[in-house]
């Protein structure tokens, strides 16, 4: 129970960090947006292919919502494993150490701000691209998908990152990985569907389990509810986080058992 | 029970391994009695922040054991941090939050029901001085004001004993009185303190007794007015003008040993004390040498220091007017001098 009050406290800190950082939070709702629009704009005309509108999307911006998600997602995770790395160099993580909580309290409190954050930033791109003309096909539980499906790829990337964070105890570290992310997302099908791909970028996308993500993601937005939706947005996600929580852990206790 | 709230026996703090191994603690024993203020004094790289470190749990010792509050810093980990109260050296205070909201958070972390913390909150923000200060970023701070809300966020639980880790290096002479006052507050109502720094005024202002460290080991223990008096015979210097200083300095050579004093003047350390002073200046007027200034120093934490290390402490020539010498960073004391 103290855990669950450690956390939930930590949690609340950690949002509130995130609030009170306008020009690091910024970025992961002002960057998804921008691209969503010039995919909109540059790639309306695909809409007119048949298999595209048959297959994928009824026009590219409802396409291109779950990108903007994962991209945001994506962000903000990176942005609160940064926040740990500052706690770790600036000493808060010290502090923290020498209060009598369980040292899970600290990286759960920081996922969970994490999560918090993400469940925000979805509701909040979904009402935008609503406003521009995009639906859910799937109704109402399409959005609960696609909002548990964001808080647990955003559960997994932060707790991948709280690792490096942990490991290294550098921002720099930590934001010097994302351009790595980035990499990854722009080798999936967050931008652009697989069908169109070709050659090693196809093969590189087909691997990617973030394409395999964002296509459930995109079959909330596009398609009727389907349980293949909930096996790739929900499943994969959370296969991602079960192993990187056990990093994050697993690098935290190695760090508390060197020092 | 009437255990020591800390004890540590043999405590040993190595980094690194084969040759690069450095023993930043080697083999501390330390008793700190129920309710006095006890000075940890060294300079930096000494070894008092990682004693302190291994003291609250945030380091295992090496070898050694210590225990504090009644607890086993290693396998009863958790019961000491439930126990005592820590100001680290660099106030980890999160820039993002308020004073307010830090020291709420405080209390959750160290299981106070929100309305208790909440009061308390309020309570320890009036006595750090912060109440007008309570809900601004605590990045607005200042040095002196970080440090005190630091100090509010180690006493939120009432703890029987208080770490507190060079805590006004850097703050202003004002700012230092502050801190020092809350101290003595503290500790009058009877919490245990152990406070470490570089210091020499603060030590011999705060602590009931100091133990000073140096390259990891402590070299002296105990009452600073008797550490002082081990020291010997009190300094007295005197200026007489450079044209007669061999003729004086040949007489004050039989009144004790000559001792390193600022420019222009000659000292010399008393062997029979205060009482000697009169005789000296009976022979200097003898002699036809008229002093122009006299000022009779008794020994000072920065001889007992000197004493002990061989050098003294870093800056001490700054802490008083006693202990003004001209060379302040590392002074050879009666032929030795030991590398850093």
């Amino acid at each position: 129970m103290t855990v669950v009050m450690h956390s939930v406290a930590l949690t609340k800190r950690s949002v509130r960090g995130r609030i009170r950082q306008p020009a690091v939070l910024a970025p992961s709702f002002i960057f998804p947006l921008f691209f969503a629009a010039l995919g909109s704009a540059s790639f309306s005309r695909l809409a007119d292919d048949p298999y595209f509108s048959t297959n994928i999307a009824s026009s590219f911006l409802n396409y291109a919502v779950a990108g903007a998600i994962l991209q945001g997602v994506l962000f903000a995770s990176t942005s609160a494993a940064g926040d740990l790395a500052t706690d770790i160099e600036q000493g808060f993580f010290e502090r923290l150490l020498a209060s009598p909580i369980s040292r899970t309290s600290i990286v759960f409190g920081r996922l969970a701000g994490s999560m918090v954050v993400g469940v925000v930033q979805v509701t909040v791109f979904l009402i935008i691209f609503a406003a521009f003309g995009a639906r859910v096909e799937s109704g109402p539980l399409g959005i609960v998908g696609l909002i548990v499906g964001a808080s647990l790829l955003g559960l997994a990337m932060s707790a991948l990152m709280a690792g490096l964070a942990i490991k290294s105890g550098s921002p720099e570290v930590v934001q010097g990985a994302f351009p790595l992310v980035f990499v990854l997302m722009f080798l999936s099908s967050a931008f652009f569907p697989r069908y169109y791909m070709s050659g090693w970028y196809r093969t590189v996308a087909d691997w990617n389990p973030l394409s395999h993500v964002v296509e459930g993601m995109q079959g909330f937005m596009n398609q009727d509810l389907d349980i293949s939706q909930f096996l790739k947005a929900w499943l994969i996600p959370l296969a991602i986080a079960i192993i990187s929580i056990a990093f994050a852990l697993r690098t935290l206790q190695r760090r508390l058992a060197a020092s | 029970m009437n255990e020591a709230p800390i004890i540590a026996s043999g405590l040993v703090r190595h980094f690194g391994s084969g040759e690069n191994i450095v023993k930043a603690v080697d083999g501390v024993d330390l008793e700190v009695r129920q309710g006095e203020i006890f000075g940890f004094l060294g300079p930096n790289g000494a070894g008092k922040s990682t004693t302190v470190r291994m003291l609250t749990t945030l380091l295992t010792p090496t070898s050694g054991t210590a225990r504090v509050a009644g607890f086993d810093v290693v396998t009863e980990a958790n019961k000491v941090r439930r126990s005592i109260g820590v100001a680290l050296q660099d106030a980890a205070i999160d820039p993002l939050m308020t004073g307010r909201e830090l020291l709420e958070l405080q209390s959750v972390l160290y299981g106070l029901p929100k309305v208790t913390g909440r009061q308390r909150g309020i309570e320890l923000l009036e006595r750090v001085g912060l109440t007008a200060a309570a809900d601004r970023r605590v990045g607005t701070y200042s040095g002196g004001m970080r440090r005190r809300l630091d100090l509010a966020l180690s006493l939120v639980h009432e703890p029987s004993v208080l770490f507190l880790d060079e805590p006004t290096t850097g703050l202003d002479p004002m700012s230092r009185l502050t801190l020092w006052e809350e101290v003595r507050r503290l500790n009058s109502n009877g919490t245990t303190v152990l406070l470490t720094t570089q210091y020499l005024e603060e030590a011999d202002q705060l602590a009931d007794r100091i133990a000073i460290i140096d390259h990891g080991r402590i070299v002296r223990e105990g009452v600073p007015r008797d550490l002082k008096a081990q020291v010997g015979s009190p300094t007295l210097t005197i200026s007489v003008g450079s044209t007669h200083s061999d003729q004086a300095r040949s007489i004050l050579s039989g009144f004790g040993e000559l001792r390193p004093t600022a420019e222009g003047t000659l000292g010399v350390g008393l062997a029979r004390g205060a009482e000697d002073v009169a005789a000296v200046i009976r022979a200097l007027d003898e002699a036809g040498l008229k002093v122009r200034h006299l000022q009779l120093d008794e020994p000072s934490l920065d001889d007992v220091f000197a004493e002990a290390t061989g050098y003294r402490l870093e800056g001490a020539a700054s802490q008083g007017p006693s202990e003004a010498l001209p060379e302040e960073d590392v002074e050879p004391v009666r032929g030795r001098r030991r590398s850093r």
